[in-house]
């Protein structure tokens, strides 16, 4: 056991620890001017750059081998599995407190949770990374109970786990995508070097190599440490997958520099100072640990698992800052480096992680399960080894059960975890109309018609339905091409454009009444009184209203339309919603209508 | 009735700044700092960078002019676009793109989170970094900086008509206008008409305003392989496709771990239960065997070919 080391690392620890803690304080009495180099050109600096963007990759662990562990379940990686999930809860942890003292204004932190704008990366990378973060302190709940006896608790949250796990893992390979698209919106102020249409999946790929480092380096560094046997065959496998995956990595890099036409900002005309720190940091992250890891050689050999660790993780840092903060210098015209108290705060709070995190390795069982700790299906599935034979792929309904619904709380876990997804489709319209294609046809609300001809919509956001003729309008506007006069989908809380912005008319009051025929039809000069109180002036505000004899072709409509209608022929609105286009058509189909009402040409010549 | 696209918002305000008419006298920026009620400050043009700060919404940048030794000025301010980027980039919606032009912000949803900053391609919003409770500022060309008769005090108060208030469509014709009249005057190019997706503000200009403004050339954006956002494709527009991958990569990848999981475990309970069939085939074949007496099996365990 190495204590005089372990002992100096502590003391660092928390002298690093106390420091950045000072300087929290600090930055909060002061704010954000006074402690930070951050400035309005360069707005993201080291705390959200290299503890949130890079401390998150880093902690990619967790997921990776909760995937390897639950999903694939082989169970040979079982003893780096609690190691992963501790890195992956104090990684985030860590990442989550940085922000705390990075975002303006973190006492409204709650905000993304009510305020919602699906449109926005960075508000799913939020909602990804709390969820996930809780997810990893769940799945520690159980290695910190069965140290106090909690034996039936930690059986239920075993039990529970599974559902949950999934979930994690889910939201994992979300945000670390997201992270990557949060730099998409910088098309011309990002680098071309670091900027291509190609970056979620390059944050992914990337992460998951970085986070499979990260274990391979905290294993040897534990049983540096602690003095602990080195599991070879677990931290080879696991270096092989790494190697592995950023080659893929590689690959992809070597192919969207190819496509996307940039190899000349690497070494050609463009060439600039920025395509050395490129080379330096894909050198690092991905061609050195690659070389050293595909050779089988190298890879049983401890020094080089430790160079490549180590080189995989400065060069996932360094591409983290270069793709936030580096890439940004030529284009603002300005350089932000980091100032003290920015590195103490960032490396106080990293340091703040690393003493839970010889705690939690100290006081509980991290490395090894204790023996009677039996994994919650220990008892279903025994460790087979050399299963031969064809694998049936239905299964008849009692197997079902017993593989996939055998306890009570498993099962009410599972359907709390699938009900998420569920209701964020079903009820937040917010989100789902945000999310569905332009080119889509617009879904009914309410099934009126199965054509979808017309539709039910409440157009001008007045809580009062209308049925609008979808098709006719999209014909006259020119088709499927024409979709985007009206759909903006690409601005929240603008999915359609409201009726008004285009019938500007249709509220306005037209007097169409046509005086001579009601006059001609009650016979003539004599049948003024008909509609016109004797003992008042004849004027239009005197008269019958329209509604006392037309009552029957008003019907439908609600009575505050008619409002004020009495003597003028209502606007455009009105009038296409049931008080005149009702009777005119009505007229239509009277082969007498002597004065020519069902006629739409008489009042509308044709081609205007 | 339906009206053309072009028609389509026609409530959308902008302002078109005439560059070749600017003077650099700065009553714009002076105007807005009064309307606005910001702090008092050395005129923009002392200061580094562009001159705009949490207490400068608008400001005068010199940009080398057409006569070689001259200089040109141009006015910066928030570009209200029509499809923005911070609108789209806001974690809690506190960006608003308003149908009548301006880009609305506001300030209490905003968290500080600032990417806001990092997604605007024109470098716009900026933070009031000596505050303890920040906030984002910016150009607002709403009411609140309206005078009387309803323009922005910037546009109104100014002395040679550079900077003229009105909606976007007619700003486009009086450009086009003024482009046609001297052609040899002024590049044949309305700086924001398409750019990002077109912008409330727009510029006419003698001299290529990509380096103050910050809006590259078609060929730039070609360079940068953006290629669609040379044709005058916004930001949030550019980056859509990446935004409905998402739900379907969450249940794509919630439903593939589940079935593996599910799969997995089936396959080993089957190996499983394989393995205690033979066993349990295995002893069933020994009890029928000559040796009734399992015991006595074990005790003496058939010799096969080896020891013979």
């Amino acid at each position: 056991m190495n204590k005089f080391v372990l002992k100096r690392i502590k003391d660092l620890f928390w002298v690093l620890a106390i420091a950045g803690l000072i300087v929290g304080i600090g930055r909060f009495a002061f704010g954000l001017g006074a402690s930070t180099n951050m400035m309005d050109s360069l707005p993201w600096g080291l705390w959200k750059i290299f503890n949130m963007v890079a401390g998150a990759a880093l902690a990619t662990s967790g997921f990776v081998l909760a995937s390897v562990i639950y999903i694939l379940q082989l169970d040979k990686f079982k003893p780096v599995a609690r190691l992963s999930i501790v890195i992956g809860f104090l990684g985030y942890g860590s990442s989550l407190t940085a922000l705390v003292f990075d975002v303006g204004l973190p006492h409204r932190g709650w905000h993304p949770l009510f305020m919602w704008n699906p449109h926005s990366f960075l508000f799913e990378v939020f909602w990804c990374v709390s969820c996930y973060w809780s997810i990893t302190a769940l799945e520690l709940v159980p290695i910190i109970t069965e140290r106090f006896r909690l034996n039936k608790f930690t059986h239920f949250m075993h039990e529970i786990m599974l559902p949950f796990v999934i979930l994690g893992i889910t939201l994992s390979t979300m945000h670390h995508s997201s992270l990557g698209s949060l730099f998409l919106a910088s098309p011309t102020r990002l680098h071309a070097l670091w900027h291509t249409m190609w970056l979620p999946p390059e944050f992914f790929l990337s992460a998951m190599g970085a986070g499979l480092a990260l274990i391979i380096f905290v294993s040897l560094g534990c049983a540096w440490l602690y003095g602990r046997k080195i599991d070879m065959k677990i931290l080879g496998a696991l270096a092989k997958v790494q190697a592995v995956i950023l080659l893929i990595y590689l690959v992809v890099k070597v192919i969207d520099l190819t496509v996307h036409g940039k190899w000349n900002y690497l070494f050609g005309a463009d060439a600039t100072w920025e395509a050395g720190v490129f080379a330096v940091e894909i050198l690092l992250q991905a061609i050195a640990p690659v070389t050293i890891l595909l050779v089988p050689r190298l890879r049983k050999q401890v020094p080089w698992l430790w160079v490549a660790s180590i080189s995989a993780l400065i060069g996932l840092t360094l591409h983290r800052l270069d793709t936030g903060i580096v890439g940004y210098y030529r284009s603002a015209g300005q350089i932000y480096l980091p100032n003290l108290s920015e590195y103490i705060l960032s490396f106080g709070v990293l340091s703040a992680a690393g003493l839970i995190f010889f705690f939690l390795v100290e006081r509980f069982h991290i490395f090894d399960a204790p023996e009677d700790e039996a994994h919650h299906d220990e008892e279903e599935t025994p460790h087979v080894e050399g299963a031969q034979g064809p694998i049936p792929v239905f299964w008849s309904r009692d197997e079902a059960r017993t593989v996939f619904f055998a306890r009570g709380a498993a099962r009410i876990a599972t359907i709390v975890v699938l009900i998420i997804p569920v209701t964020w489709v079903c009820l937040d319209q917010e989100a789902t109309g945000a999310f569905r294609p332009i080119a889509d046809p617009v879904v009914a609300p309410i099934g009126l018609d199965p054509l979808r001809a017309t539709l039910r919509i409440d157009g001008n956001l007045a809580a009062e339905a209308v049925d609008f003729p979808h098709e006719k309008h999209k014909t006259e506007l020119g088709g499927d091409a024409s979709c985007i006069k009206c759909h903006h989908l690409s601005l929240p809380n603008d999915n359609s454009t409201a009726c008004y912005k285009c019938h500007r008319d249709m509220g306005t009051f037209t007097d169409i009444f046509d005086h001579d025929a009601h006059q001609m039809r009650h016979g003539g000069d004599d049948s003024c009184a008909t509609c016109h109180d004797p003992d008042l002036s004849e004027a239009a505000d005197t008269a019958k209203a329209c509604i006392e004899c037309h009552a029957e072709n008003m019907e439908g409509l609600e009575k505050q339309h008619l409002k004020g209608y009495s003597h003028v022929a209502a606007g455009y609105k009105v009038a296409m919603h049931g008080l005149c286009i009702t009777c005119h058509r009505l007229k239509e189909k009277d082969p007498a209508d002597p004065l020519g009402m069902g006629n739409c040409q008489k009042c509308h010549p044709l081609g205007e | 009735m339906s009206r053309p696209l072009s028609d389509r918002k026609p409530m959308m305000k902008g302002i078109l700044t005439d560059v070749t008419k600017c003077i650099g006298c700065e009553r714009c920026v002076e105007a807005c700092t009064q309307v606005n009620k910001l702090s008092h400050d050395f005129p923009a043009h002392f200061k580094a960078g562009d001159g705009l700060s949490g207490q400068r919404f608008t400001s005068i940048v010199k940009t080398p002019g057409k006569k070689a030794g001259s200089w040109s000025m141009v006015r910066r301010q928030c570009m209200h676009c029509v499809e923005p980027s911070c609108v789209s980039a806001c974690l809690v919606g506190a960006f608003v793109k308003r149908p009548d032009g301006p880009v609305e912000y506001d300030a209490s949803k905003c968290i500080g989170c600032r990417y806001c900053m990092l997604a605007c391609p024109f470098m716009i919003p900026r933070y009031e970094y000596e505050e303890q409770l920040p906030y984002v500022r910016k150009c607002k060309m709403n009411e609140e900086c309206r005078v009387a008769g309803g323009m922005p005090a910037c546009t109104s108060i100014c002395p040679t008509g550079a900077t003229i208030f009105g909606p976007r469509e007619k700003l486009i014709d009086e450009a086009r206008r003024r482009i046609r009249e001297k052609p040899d005057l002024y590049i044949d190019h309305i700086f924001g008409e398409h750019e990002f997706g077109g912008t409330s503000v727009i510029y006419i200009s003698d001299v290529p305003l990509g380096a103050p403004l910050r809006m590259p050339t078609k060929e730039e954006f070609a360079k940068r392989a953006v290629p669609r956002m040379a044709e005058g494709e916004s930001i949030p527009d550019s980056i859509h496709d990446w935004v409905l991958v998402t739900p379907f990569q969450f249940l794509g990848v919630f439903t593939g771990l589940f079935g593996t999981w599910l799969f997995r475990r089936r396959s080993k309970l089957m190996a499983e239960k394989r393995r205690q069939e033979m066993e349990a085939a295995a002893e069933a074949e020994a009890d029928s065997g000559d040796l009734a007496d399992p015991m006595f099996r074990i005790v003496e365990p058939p010799i096969d070919g080896e020891d013979r």
